[in-house]
């Protein structure tokens, strides 16, 4: 997809695909496989640029095709390089960093006020936490007890133009969310046992605060000559960085 | 207009449990009633627009019929890019009331007035733009907006200029309404919102063989009855406390161009902020929308296109 469509922000995808797996796998419920389902949990990328590996995930639901993935980023094509709420299975546009967040406390505010028990995930990175309506939708959902709220932070320790410790040192990330009133858990975000294990950790809480799991993530991960190298948040693939890229995901990924 | 306006939101609410009003901690004693009547349909979001306009957007998804509330200077101008990602973009049920627009709050300076916003505002594709006058013009515009579950712009400005319309109006989607017909071939008015009632004034005692119009609904608007209105008219005023860029003079201005080619000559807030504080009254006189300047600028309009 990448390589066809000579895409940007491959090492942003690559960050979240473990996470991304466990959650449709083990959590995120769609009614009848329809990702319109009125009743299904809401799942808000408010990272857009990872939108890569939802469409991985979401052709293996069947919403998507091999073909439309190869025509991703082209002319004509609906799925756009950020995630686009047009897109059915995506709930949010974004791309302007700190929309999704709140979009999906809206969504959640809207299940608890329903009592319908939807779970509502957004994905956030950790450059994205730069932005303030970010902190203005944590205040907010914890003044509401969504407790079906997850924010799940991709903490891959980079940003658009360098280290998040060179550009806004965000700190302790955990410790804010715990300040913001959330139950947090930290993971490593590429170990989907340890991400398994803690969501369900958090979601068995008796409170009623909303949760935050901070996964600890490579950009790029998987690709050796990726990983950590902040480049590839906008380099494109060439026919060789393609072939190799491949080979080294055989032989890294079980 | 302002009783008219918590009436609404109270009729509305009480007819449809879906409606929620937020709010960013503004409003006072406008929602006293609402508050009473419908408790449970109330939250004020705190300091934090950004973050309420993406609740509105998630809350809409889900099937809820957010009103959210604020003075224009913040809804729509500081979330001018939540309204466009979150609520437009996908033409969502979310009906914005920025109070307070023009120089409403005359003597709180430029963070308060709010002279850009229908410009902004109708430049987003999907957003509508209504803009009344008086409470007649305010049931009227809060009545079609709810039936037309689409995303919804309403421009609130000074609201005790007494009453425009003695009975309730049954104005269309884009519809002007005509205040007094005038002969061919004369001068026509079209005002909007707080300068409605300035241009009335100018017709009774100034410009007594010109017609006079009011524009509750800025976008969309009524083009045939536009281009009929100036094609039998000897010139345009229009008249708006907003921007003379991008706002309701702008509006006639693009479409006459195209279909109707009329002089016309917008009324409004020149390309400056407010310089001073003082009363409402006092502001527009600095503006040159009270009612002399007007009649001034009007007169000499007159005499140089002759």
């Amino acid at each position: 997809m990448a390589y066809a469509g000579s895409a940007v922000h491959i090492g942003c995808a690559f960050s979240i695909i473990e996470i991304l797996a466990t959650l449709h796998k083990r959590y995120l419920r769609y009614p009848e496989n329809n990702p319109n389902a009125e009743a299904r949990d809401y799942l808000v990328l408010s990272k857009g640029h990872g939108v890569m590996a939802q469409y991985a995930c979401m052709v293996d639901r069947g919403w998507l095709s091999e073909s439309d993935l190869e025509h991703y980023f082209s002319d004509g094509s609906i799925l756009k390089g950020l995630s686009d709420s047009r897109v059915d299975g995506l709930e949010a546009t974004s791309g302007s960093l700190g929309h999704g967040l709140s979009v999906g406390v809206g969504l959640s505010l809207a299940a608890k006020l329903k009592r319908t028990g939807q779970k509502t995930f957004v994905i956030v990175g950790d450059g994205e936490i730069n932005e303030g309506p970010i902190w203005e939708g944590l205040l907010f959902a914890h003044h509401h007890r969504l407790k079906d709220l997850m924010v799940i932070v991709d903490e891959n320790g980079f940003q658009a133009m360098g280290t998040t410790r060179e550009v806004m040192n965000m700190e302790s990330i955990g410790s804010k969310f715990d300040s913001f009133g959330f139950d947090t858990r930290e993971v490593n975000g590429h170990d989907e046992s340890d991400i398994n294990q803690s969501i369900r950790n958090l979601f068995s809480l008796s409170s009623e605060n909303p949760k935050a799991l901070i996964a600890k993530t490579v950009k790029g991960k998987g690709v050796p000559f990726m990983e950590h190298d902040n480049s590839w948040h906008y380099t494109r693939l060439n026919s060789q960085t393609y072939r190799n890229a491949l080979d080294a995901l055989k032989t890294t990924t079980p | 207009m302002r009783s008219a306006l918590s009436e609404t939101l109270v009729e509305l609410a009480s007819r449809d449990e879906r409606i929620l009003l937020l709010t960013g901690d503004h409003g006072y004693s406008l929602f006293d009633d609402f508050r009473r009547m419908c408790p449970s349909q109330y939250i004020n979001a705190g300091v934090a627009e950004q973050n309420m306009v993406g609740v509105a957007s998630g809350l809409a998804r889900a099937g809820f019929r957010p009103i959210v509330y604020g003075l224009s200077a913040f809804i729509p101008i500081r979330v001018l890019e939540q309204i466009k990602l979150d609520i437009a973009h996908d033409d969502l049920p979310v009906i914005f009331i920025g109070d307070g627009a023009g120089f409403v709050y005359s003597h709180l300076g430029t963070s308060h007035q709010s002279t850009e916003d229908i410009a902004c505002a109708r430049s987003i594709p999907n957003l509508n733009v209504f803009s009344p006058a008086d409470a007649q013009e305010t049931r009227r515009c809060f009545s079609i907006a709810y039936q037309l579950s689409k995303p919804v712009y309403i421009r609130v400005g000074k609201a005790d200029l007494g009453t425009v319309h003695s009975k309730p109006i049954t104005a269309e989607l884009g519809d002007l309404i005509t205040l007094k017909p005038g002969k061919s071939g004369n001068l026509a008015l079209l005002a909007t919102g707080s300068m409605v009632s300035t241009a009335q004034q100018l017709c009774e005692s100034e410009f007594p063989r010109a017609s006079l119009y009011t524009a509750p609904f800025i976008k969309p608007i009524n083009d045939e009855q536009l281009i009929g209105i100036c094609r039998t008219s000897s010139a345009v005023i229009t008249l708006e406390e907003h921007s003379i860029f991008g706002g309701f003079g702008s509006v006639v201005a693009e479409i006459a161009s195209a279909y109707a080619p009329t002089r016309i000559f917008r009324i409004g807030v020149a390309d400056r902020f407010s310089e001073y504080c003082g009363s409402y009254g006092y502001l527009l006189k600095e503006h040159g929308l009270d009612f002399e300047s007007v009649k001034k600028r009007i007169s000499s309009f007159i005499d140089s296109s002759i």
